[in-house]
């Protein structure tokens, strides 16, 4: 049985993008304090650019003995800001829960996107790890709106860990925390104030006698149904001014999914391009840009 | 019908038994541990007198990947192997089952390393136990030879759809040259009709095999592997009366000998059966209340049977030639497992025999009867009794 004091958090982000160390440092800036804390991640097939789940279990008094899954979590922290729509990223979250949104969406606007009663925070990661990290990866400048809201851990402790883990890329990362810390915008959202409903998947299980012999697979070809094009971070825009229609962009792409139009310029099939940015990196012209998600 | 009385080798029965259900692919490694089952059939094929393709794989483990393979495209597949040749191809065992492929596979039950020995025992195939194939034993050459064939029927049965394996022990049957009686080609060709997999493979109607599951459809999976292995019961059960009643040879999942009246039940796995009838036979002559039960089906593990064969017996003896390192001897722990539900159950006492080749004769049957006994009544029954073991 989970104790009251124990403090469950559930970390969304895409593969790659550090969710899992968000957790770790989170857990081992918590033990460091004398806290007892469990950081896991979601074991299972991760992708760079699939969503991905991170975990922690932190209290102050009582050693933790769960290993199961986080399922009502106290405080959601969404490293990702397409997940939002994607994912049902509130799912479980406590009443007057936290809910922690890397996004460059206005407070009212992310506001809109649920119904509940749950604290809302905001922070514009992104920009500040391109700024003062050079990269996308917002795991730690998160960590810095994590503090903020809910002091689960203190800044102090972390900075021992970034400087275990980064040594001398803790300083960056310390400062993109605090900047994360200085620019977070707090709300709350109620009940009913949602303007859209959105529906997320719901998986439907067969019962175990209605599987096929072997379980083999009969409904072939089914992978197409499998929208990869969720996984990206970022989308491939071309400039066809500067395009000689070479193809060579269509020829790397790995997924297979960027193809010669009727007018002779090349473009990516939304669904399942993934954002790897090997054909703005491979064009000979240089006129593909990657450009981040909404 | 059945043809005439003659001699030959254990292993080349089998052989002869694969020959007559009309393979379509034997695939083997050719080395030790393999035995004289391959060889004949390597002959037969050469010769021309088994339309098949033979398959010398570069190891067992390639045997069973080949086989499975040959199954999954609709085509009638066997091999054989023992001891660490089955212990190579493990990882493979168990995708034959999962993926429901009738393969059919005869193994020659010897030890495992170490100290290295490839004698006669039962260690290979208790570590396959669990393996979700279907275990007949045998013992003798006839049994493995009328197995064998049944063994492909079942297999192969819309029901089941799961490999089986005919287990007989190494040199105490392989190699022993014995009369039996063959079985002619067209009396077999009814018993046992063509093979068909509902999924197999074809480029005009796809299928993916050997798919992952997440941890939301895993347990699925196996409760419906293990379902198809406990019901394949009913289809064995109805394959033996049916090759009973072609061959005049009648097989069930337990078989008893002389059980009747007895206090004292020793219950044996393979060809050691034989050597305890001899035993079963002096000791009733003089006037002592034993007999003997012999575990023909191991998996699916026919406890209605068990239950039913043991519940009356004061004692009960269980001989395993096989050892569980650390652990309760495998035949004895299920059969303890099975009987422990009963209101009045018998004494059960564990002993570990005969392992790695070593014998045990009718007159050492009575001694093991003897110390097992003397077991329970000073009261250190609990033990398993190593026996033989020189202290």
């Amino acid at each position: 049985m989970k104790r009251e004091d124990t403090i469950e958090i559930r970390w969304h982000g895409r593969g790659g993008q550090g969710a899992v160390t968000s957790a770790e440092l989170t857990a081992l800036s918590a033990i460091h304090e004398n806290k007892f804390a469990q950081a896991f991640p979601s074991f299972g097939p991760e992708r760079r650019g699939a969503p991905v789940l991170a975990f922690n279990r932190i209290s102050a008094e009582h050693p933790i003995r769960v290993r199961s899954s986080v399922i009502k979590p106290d405080i959601v922290v969404v490293l990702d800001p397409g997940l939002v729509t994607l994912i049902n990223v509130v799912d479980g979250l406590k009443p007057g829960g936290w809910l922690i949104v890397n996004s460059t969406r206005s407070i009212d606007d992310l506001q809109s996107e649920f119904s509940g009663d749950w604290k809302l925070a905001v922070v514009d990661a992104s920009s500040i790890a391109r700024e003062l990290l050079r990269v996308n990866i917002v795991n730690t400048t998160m960590l810095g709106a994590l503090i903020k809201t809910t002091g689960v851990i203190n800044i102090d402790s972390l900075k021992e860990q970034l400087e275990v883990k980064f040594g001398a890329r803790a300083k960056a990362n310390l400062e993109a925390c605090r900047k994360a810390f200085a620019t977070t915008v707090i709300s709350s959202i109620k009940t009913g104030g949602q303007k859209k409903v959105r529906t997320f998947a719901v998986e439907n299980l067969a019962k175990w006698s209605e599987l096929p012999v072997g379980c083999v697979v009969t409904d072939v070809g089914n992978t197409k149904q499998f929208c990869t094009g969720d996984w990206k971070a970022q989308h491939p825009v071309w400039n066809d001014s500067k395009c000689i229609k070479c193809g060579i962009c269509s020829l790397f792409c790995p997924e297979f999914c960027i193809s010669q139009q009727k007018d002779g310029y090349f473009r990516a099939n939304e669904f399942y391009c993934k954002g790897c940015g090997i054909c703005a990196q491979e064009c000979w012209t240089q006129c593909i840009t990657m450009v981040e998600e909404a | 019908m059945t043809a005439k009385r003659i001699g030959i080798e254990s292993s080349l029965a089998v052989a002869e038994a694969v020959r007559l259900a009309n393979v379509d692919v034997i695939a083997a490694y050719p080395i030790t541990p393999q035995t004289h089952i391959v060889e004949g059939l390597a002959e037969m094929v050469a010769n021309g007198h088994l339309d098949a393709e033979y398959i010398p794989v570069e190891s067992e483990h390639s045997a069973m990947s080949s086989c499975l393979g040959a199954s999954a495209v609709g085509a009638r597949a066997f091999t054989a192997t023992a001891s660490q040749g089955l212990i190579l191809m493990h990882e493979v065992l168990l995708v034959a089952a999962s993926l429901r492929l009738p393969v059919v596979m005869a193994v020659t039950n010897r030890a495992l390393s170490g100290p290295l020995n490839i004698w006669g025992d039962h260690s290979d195939v208790m570590i396959a136990r669990d393996a979700g194939w279907i275990q007949i034993f045998a013992e003798n050459g006839q049994q493995a030879f009328d197995q064998t064939l049944c063994a492909f029927r079942i297999a192969e049965h819309q029901d089941v759809l799961l490999p089986v394996i005919i287990n007989f022990d190494g040199f105490h049957v392989s190699h022993v040259i014995e009369p039996m009686h063959f079985l002619d080609q067209k009396t077999v060709d009814e018993f046992l009709p063509p093979y068909r997999h509902p999924h197999a493979l074809d480029p005009d109607k796809p299928v993916t095999m050997g798919g992952f599951a997440m941890p939301n459809m895993y347990t699925e999976g196996r409760k419906s592997l293990d379902t198809a292995l406990r019901e394949s019961k009913k289809v064995i059960l109805d394959t033996w009366k049916q090759f009973g009643d072609i061959a005049g040879r009648y097989y069930k999942p337990v078989e008893k000998y002389q059980a009747e009246n007895a206090d004292t039940l020793l219950v044996t796995v393979g060809s050691y059966s034989e050597n305890a009838m001899d035993a079963v036979d002096k000791m009733q002559a003089e006037g002592k209340k034993v007999g003997l039960v012999r575990v023909r089906l191991w998996r699916p593990f026919p406890y209605k049977e068990i239950i039913e064969a043991l519940s009356g017996a004061t004692n009960v003896i269980v001989l395993d030639r096989a050892i569980s390192l650390g652990g309760p001897a495998p035949v004895c722990s299920e059969i303890r497992a099975a009987l422990y539900s009963l209101k009045d159950r018998p004494q059960v006492v564990s002993i570990v025999g005969g392992l790695g080749g070593r014998d045990i004769s009718p007159a050492n049957f009575e001694k093991l009867i003897a110390t097992a006994l003397d077991k329970i009544k000073t009261g250190d029954a609990a033990e398993t009794i190593m026996f033989g073991v020189r202290e």
